[in-house]
């Protein structure tokens, strides 16, 4: 059974201003207001007033603190009085611990999912055993929405280590994980739920469940080649730019590419992300591009995150977060995509 | 609905569906209604039946000549790069083109991207589109579940509210300093002609920068800027931008990185803004589609202003006069010189 | 910023004028700043935006572009359309806060030994008074920002 807390605003920014002394705080950023109907990221908390949390997912995914942009790995010198010289010196590593807050429950699940296939990579799990996720519940969705429809849910508590849910002005903190109780304890400040807070709590949980529905099943059970060259791919690919808005606002488009750079006689090996939208992606060195046609290109996104990713990994690679709806400069929407291709035979 | 936009809506469908069953045309770039309210889609009708999902309102944001150059392409029959075209007619293109669309038509038949004789342009008048950044403001960024288009307003509702708005109230920046809502060249007329816009000044924002200090306008930038996250919408969306190898995928010499630094961002923007130097149509489509709302169509106005300054030449108005930078003259000035 | 700094300026010259003219200095036995370091082009209009940014990306705190005389040029009108190009570019990187002084260009013909001398020497001291280029250099201890971050 998890420890569950009811605070009121005042213990939270309590506990806030707490853990902003062992770590990094970040909050909702309210921005500039370019974004609609949502805030634009996060902002280390300055230790006032915790900021309104808009309904919906930050319109920057949590990719941006996951993937740095770049990710420096390696350092090197060119100076050639120097005999350490082309020698790749492992980079600083970001050693400060990070408490991110207010998040939504499908970007944590962006986290979970985006684990599975860098379980190994060590940058990434280094700046996750760093991380402590402290999540907000969405007790209302936006109409881009869709997270019960690929495995996710607005109280998905995937990845988070605590759960909050605001119930008439006070919020349910649900503590789901050690990090999450390590933060807790010694915070202060904080009573148990009520007996009636945590009965509220099961019953919108419950609520939400109900509209849960298992299209990542229902495509694994598909023939894949029957997907693959399924009709419809032309006509997505008709609107489609092949810009990469999508896969850079997606939090499970974890796609990177590398390079050296060097300036003056410094040099690094950074990581940075890299798009399947763009040509240069599969390009090989003779010239030749496996995927040349756009199609070829919209059609390996969609069919990554529905059916290769799930294929190998379980759950879909979307979170239903909704933001490539909202940014796709031609509406390409993945609902509808979803739809074709649980439609297909 | 619009009395004026659905009304070109029904002339677009029965005409392109003329086209399109007499096979005079194999496909056409129009518009079809999006997903969420208040977007339209760019979408290629290749059957008669698709004829009649077609419509045109004010939210028609992305310009759709840039679907021109690679759809007639891929239209032409299969061959090997060194082969020449065969004989006889190659499949035609419609396209629906307003002042702007069809001036960028004009520059891409300019540049030797299109033939004439493969494009088929229907043209109508466009009281400008739509900005969502201003509607977002103005229903203080609540979600919009319903919109309804009428001639002048728009009235839009969602949990809690609903608003009329006025559509000039929310009509894009470049609509609003629009020179040419007519289009340039077209085969068939579909609406009616639309009346030339008032523009006092067409520059606004420029003179607004230009009349900052240096290091202002450095911060200004760099804080433009600051929050591109190089998804390259702006330059995949420029009916200009169809080099087969962008100068950003150039890794020998590598002109800009690849990741978020400060230099290289605003290497990409300036060099993207320069190649539309004495070309770019003010379709605004590069400001709309930015999911970080870069107002990048200031430096590709300052260049238009600086052109129109130096060299008097509009871009893509008149097809029989070069483009500013494919010719001189030998009185140009060079005051700016040392 | 310590007395001993000194600029560091490119120069692109055209093959046909401007770097003769260069050679006729040395020759000539003129003396010019050894800020400037020169790259031979085959014609101005060979000078794109590209190359003047990355010019100024790499570090170097001034770029000089000559070409031949209007009129002079070995490709007949090279230098006039880069003529064209230059002056857009120059305003543009102006608008977003490049100081004016740091990219020149300038015209000099293959006898105009003494003239570029002059140039070098002029842009080389005005170069040094705006101080190290600081906008658009590209370095790696600034820290990436995060997209979201804004400016303070």
């Amino acid at each position: 059974m998890n420890k569950i807390y009811g605070l009121e605003r005042a213990d939270l920014e309590k506990w806030l201003s707490r853990w902003s002394e062992k770590s990094t705080v970040y909050c909702p950023d309210e921005g500039d207001g370019r974004g609609p109907a949502s805030f634009s990221g996060w902002k280390v908390w300055a230790g006032d007033v915790l900021p309104e949390i808009k309904p919906g997912p930050a319109k920057c995914s949590i990719k941006t603190f996951y993937f740095p942009q770049p990710e420096s790995l390696h350092t090197f010198s060119t100076a050639s009085d120097d005999p350490d010289a082309f020698l790749l010196m492992e980079a600083e590593r970001d050693r400060s611990a990070n408490v991110l807050v207010g998040l939504r429950p499908c970007d944590a699940r962006a986290v979970y999912l985006n684990g599975l296939p860098y379980s190994k990579d060590p940058y990434f799990q280094h700046r996750d055993s760093r991380t402590t996720l402290v999540g907000f519940s969405c007790l209302e969705q936006c109409s881009t929405c869709f997270c019960q429809e690929v495995g996710g849910s607005p109280f998905d508590t995937h990845r988070l280590d605590i759960a909050i849910t605001e119930i008439k002005g006070r919020f349910i903190a649900e503590v789901l994980s050690e990090r999450g109780e390590a933060l807790v304890d010694g915070a202060g400040g904080a009573g148990p739920a009520s007996d009636k807070e945590i009965a509220e709590l099961d019953r919108l949980k419950n609520e939400a469940k109900v509209l849960k529905s298992d299209s990542g099943e229902n495509l694994k059970a598909k023939e894949l080649m029957a997907l693959y060259n399924a009709g419809f791919w032309d006509s997505v690919a008709d609107s489609c730019l092949n810009c990469g808005a999508c896969t850079f606002l997606c939090p499970t488009c974890y796609c990177f590419d590398i390079q050296d750079e060097v300036v003056g006689n410094k040099g690094r090996r950074i990581r940075y992300w890299d798009s399947c939208m763009f040509p240069l992606y599969s390009q090989h060195a003779s010239g030749h591009n496996p995927r040349g046609m756009k199609m070829q290109r919209v059609r390996n996104r969609f069919m990554h995150k529905l059916k290769y990713f799930p294929d190998r990994f379980g759950p879909l690679s979307c979170v239903g977060c909704g933001r490539c709806i909202r940014e796709c400069p031609v509406n390409i929407d993945i609902r509808e995509v979803l739809k074709d291709l649980l439609g297909v035979e | 609905m619009s009395q004026i936009n659905s009304k070109i809506t029904e002339e677009i469908r029965s005409k392109v569906k003329a086209l399109l069953s007499a096979e005079e045309i194999a496909a056409f770039v129009g518009f079809i209604d999006g997903t969420l309210p208040m977007t339209a889609r760019p979408f290629t009708a290749r059957s008669p039946e698709d004829a009649d999902r077609l419509v045109f309102n004010s939210f028609c944001v992305v310009n759709p000549a840039v679907y021109l150059p690679p759809l007639l392409k891929s239209l032409e029959p299969p061959r090997r790069p060194t082969d020449p075209l065969p004989e006889g007619p190659l499949p035609k293109v419609g396209i629906l083109a307003t002042g702007c669309w069809s001036r960028n038509i004009s520059i891409q038949l300019q540049e030797n991207q299109i033939a004439r004789e493969r494009v088929v342009v229907l043209g109508t008048g466009c009281r400008g589109m739509v900005d969502m950044r201003k509607v977002g403001s103005i229903i203080d960024g609540r979600e919009i579940e319903k919109a309804y288009e009428l001639d002048d307003r728009i009235s839009v509702s969602g949990k809690g509210f609903s608003e009329e708005i006025l559509l000039e109230d929310v009509l894009r920046d470049n609509c609003l300093t629009c020179i040419c809502p007519n289009p340039v060249i077209m085969d068939h007329r579909v609406g009616g002609q639309v009346p030339d816009r008032r523009v006092d000044n067409r520059f606004p924002f420029v003179d607004e920068i230009e009349s900052k200090s240096l290091d202002k306008r450095w911060e200004w930038f760099q804080n433009e800027i600051s929050s591109c996250i190089r998804c390259y919408a702006c330059r995949n969306v420029c009916p200009l931008c169809y080099c087969p190898t962008c100068f950003v995928d150039d890794s020998r010499p590598q002109w800009v990185g690849k990741s978020l630094d400060p230099a290289d961002t605003s290497i990409f923007h300036i060099l993207r803004a320069f190649h539309c130097a004495g070309r770019c149509t003010n379709c605004g489509s590069c400001e709309t589609v930015c999911p970080m709302g870069i107002n990048m169509r200031v430096l590709t106005s300052k260049l238009t202003k600086d052109v129109i300054d130096l060299y008097g030449t509009e871009a893509g108005v008149d097809s029989d006069a070069p483009l500013p930078l494919t010719t001189y003259s030998e009185t140009d000035r060079q005051d700016f010189m040392v | 910023m310590s007395q001993s700094w000194e600029p560091k300026i490119i120069a692109f010259l055209c093959n046909w004028c401007s770097y003769p003219a260069a050679d006729l200095a040395g020759v000539g036995r003129m003396q010019y700043p050894p800020n400037v370091r020169i790259v031979r082009v085959p014609c101005s209009s060979r000078v794109s935006a590209n190359l003047i940014l990355s010019a100024l990306k790499s570090g170097a705190d001034g770029v000089l572009v000559s070409g031949c005389h209007p009129g002079d040029c070995h490709y007949i009108s090279g230098n006039l359309y880069a003529r064209r190009r230059f002056a857009l570019l120059k305003n543009l990187i102006e608008f977003i806060g490049i100081e004016p002084g740091r990219v020149n260009f300038f015209w000099a013909a293959a006898s105009e030994g003494g003239k570029i001398v002059e140039v070098m020497k002029t842009v080389s001291a005005s170069v040094k008074e705006l101080g190290p280029a600081g906008r658009m250099v590209k370095r790696f201890d600034v820290p990436a920002r995060s997209p979201q971050q804004k400016f303070a």
